[in-house]
């Protein structure tokens, strides 16, 4: 299995740390609570944004390939909820029952910037690999999947900057309150506007079980009926509905949501083994979760009440509950594996050996006792200088010398400037590659250098790579 | 046995240290920093700075002393030099160049015959010294010339010192005898 990218975890745990030491300082200062807040927000949005860490989402977000095979005895199906594809505002189907090819087994389409609902029974495969099948009608939205830290929702919004992205992910609960209530509307644009990753639907299941304090569906109970108990509470509820259950994916739209999506999901797991065994005897692999069926209509109740609080009043309530890894629900069937949809990025190459660099696994070491600045791509360009030298500078210069010689006794002013001209390639260091590292051995043959680094951070491309141990090579 | 022969002989020359001072303290802890293509070693208190276009590594002392080698020729020696000099400047000491000598010139040359060294060294006693167990090729001083040159069977020398053509070619005679 490819290895998770480790960076994120460690700049939020980072962050954390850094945070909670502070406090204290922070407190005698008098500073209050909520100044120590909005810093940690800002430290872990710029982070986010630096690209140095999203570019690990990036690519998933940006080229999301979906496969999707359809069972042909989806067709009837199909055909009832081709409407009800597109979610929210939308008026653009995410796609046809005509394009997802009840004439075509299989599909592929890049995912829209919206979330899109996936009838039962289809299988679909991202782009990086992960197979998914669906057992239930659900609604798969793409979501950062960043890892963040759980803060209070209503704080996160906005600070964030995407206060609607949150309100709109209430909505995104349920498959039913997608179009939502008139109030939603708008926030669902700005939803869809945020392309996310896939996200581990237990999460969602969370959020609503501890949100809904009701309603018990046994496990084992068909999924079709349970859409049509959900609908009928649900009539006027201008919401998406389909015949099938459709619990959703989310993303959390806001970064501040995945990782207490993450961390509940896995806490879950034990509590949940039991229940999607149940559940699914059709033994579906990874991940369509019914679970969140039975709660739905009571979150979509509360959405349909007013704008914001169903949103967030369930939110608040269900990520510090979900956190906790409160109740129960256990008796909600299916898990997804999270980490693996909440992470669908794969950055490969942990034990990956370059010609330059071995990518490892480390926390940063603190003491710094000795820290050297490499440039990387400084390597690279060493190399491939090494031929260009040009000879208009000797022959000046021998036009110098026979005028100095006279005063090689003496002073020999270094006119210099003129004569002995700049060195040709003067700036290879213009790179922002930057390694920062201790550095266990540096030797050098000749021309031939050989590094053994160790406990660093490397900003290559853009993107960070933090590891134990590196080994180089380069020539000068 | 002649003097004309050596104009078929090529001498190559490999190396060539030289000397110079810039007059003036140099910190080398800043050059280390900022300077570029530089080694610190700061065990023995000396930055090597290393040029490409001369490749040419030149070892510089604090006290502003610097060792230049690497060179191919001697004019080339000085061009590098200078252009080390002058990228100090540019890191902001007040380099003056001075004091540019020449120390050592190392130069190969290969006889197109074969030695007999034993024979080689008893002709030549004062000046050739021959150990082989410690190393394979008769020393050879001329002291007139402050040169050293390394004479081995296969008929290569190796020649270090100054004024190099003029060693050659006044070995050759004696090297001819013993072929």
């Amino acid at each position: 299995m490819a290895g998770i990218n480790p960076v994120p975890k460690l700049y939020k745990s980072i962050i954390e740390d850094v945070i909670e030491g502070v406090r204290d300082l922070f407190t005698e200062e008098g500073i209050e609570e909520h100044v120590l807040n909005d810093l940690k927000q800002l430290w872990e949005t710029k982070v986010l944004q630096s690209k140095a860490t999203e570019d690990f989402f990036g690519n998933s977000i940006h080229s999301p390939l979906f496969t999707l095979q359809f069972p042909h005895t989806l067709h009837p199906t199909l055909q009832s909820t081709a409407s009800l594809v597109i979610p929210a505002n939308r008026t653009v189907p995410g796609f046809t029952t005509a394009e997802l090819g009840i004439s075509n087994p299989s599909a592929s389409f890049t995912f829209p910037g919206y979330p899109i609902y996936v009838p039962a029974g289809v299988t679909f495969q991202t782009a990086s690999g992960h197979l998914y099948k669906v057992n239930v009608p659900v609604m798969v939205a793409q979501t950062s999947g960043r890892p963040s830290v759980l803060q209070h929702p209503v704080q996160v919004f906005p600070q964030l900057g995407q206060p609607s992205v949150i309100q709109g992910s209430v909505p995104l609960l349920s498959p039913w309150c997608l179009p939502a209530t008139p109030e939603k509307a708008p926030r669902m644009e700005a939803v869809f506007q945020q392309p996310t990753v896939l996200h581990s639907v237990p999460v969602d299941r969370k959020h609503l079980d501890s949100a809904t304090s009701g309603v018990f569906v046994p496990p084992g109970r068909e999924h079709g009926s349970l859409p049509e108990a959900l609908l009928s509470q649900h009539g006027n509820s201008p919401c998406v509905q389909g015949p099938g259950v459709g619990f959703h994916s989310r993303g959390s739209p806001v970064d501040s949501h995945v990782e207490p999506v993450l961390s509940v999901p896995a806490r879950v797991t034990p509590h949940l083994r039991g229940g999607p065994v149940s559940a699914c005897p059709q033994g579906t692999l990874l991940h369509p979760v019914t679970d969140a069926q039975p709660h739905l209509p009571r979150h979509c109740r509360y959405g349909g009440d007013s704008a914001n609080r169903p949103g967030e009043a369930a939110e608040p309530s269900s990520l510090p509950v979900s956190k906790e890894n409160s109740n129960s629900r256990v008796d909600l069937t299916n898990q997804l594996t999270d980490d693996d949809i909440n992470e669908i990025i794969q950055v490969d190459g942990t034990v990956d050996t370059s010609s330059n660099e071995e990518i490892g696994n480390i926390k940063d070491s603190e003491e710094n006792e000795f820290l050297e600045i490499i440039d990387a791509g400084e390597l690279k360009v060493l190399e491939e200088e090494a031929d260009s030298i040009s000879n208009e500078d000797s022959t000046a210069n021998s036009s110098d010398n026979e005028g100095s010689q006279a005063d090689i006794v003496e002073e020999d002013p270094l006119n210099s400037g003129d004569d002995v001209s700049e060195q040709d390639v003067p700036d290879l260091f213009d790179t922002d590659n930057v390694i920062v590292c201790q550095y266990d051995k540096i030797h050098r043959n000749k021309n031939k250098w050989k590094f053994y680094l160790k406990d660093g951070v490397m900003c290559f491309g853009g993107r960070d790579y933090v590891f134990a141990k590196a080994i180089g090579d380069a020539e000068w | 046995m002649d003097a004309d022969s050596d104009v078929a002989l090529d001498i190559l020359i490999t190396n060539v240290v030289c000397v110079f001072r810039t007059r003036c303290h140099l910190n080398l802890r800043k050059i280390a920093l900022e300077g570029a293509n530089v080694i610190y070693k700061r065990d023995v208190g000396k930055v090597l700075m290393k040029l490409r276009k001369p490749r040419i590594t030149a070892t510089i002392w604090s006290s502003g002393k610097i060792i230049c080698t690497g060179a191919t020729s001697e004019e080339e020696a000085k061009f590098g030099a200078r252009r080390l000099a002058r990228s100090l400047q540019k890191l902001g000491f007040q380099v003056i160049f001075t004091d540019f000598k020449v120390v050592n010139v190392l130069a190969v040359c290969n006889m197109p015959f074969e030695i007999r060294l034993p024979e080689f060294t008893k002709n030549n006693r004062p000046h050739a010294s021959y150990e082989p167990e410690l190393h394979p090729a008769v020393c050879y001083r001329i002291k007139s010339l402050r040169a050293t040159l390394q004479i081995f069977s296969t008929g290569s020398i190796t020649v270090t010192g100054n004024l190099l053509c003029y060693c050659c070619g006044q070995i050759y005679p004696f090297v001819f005898e013993s072929r």
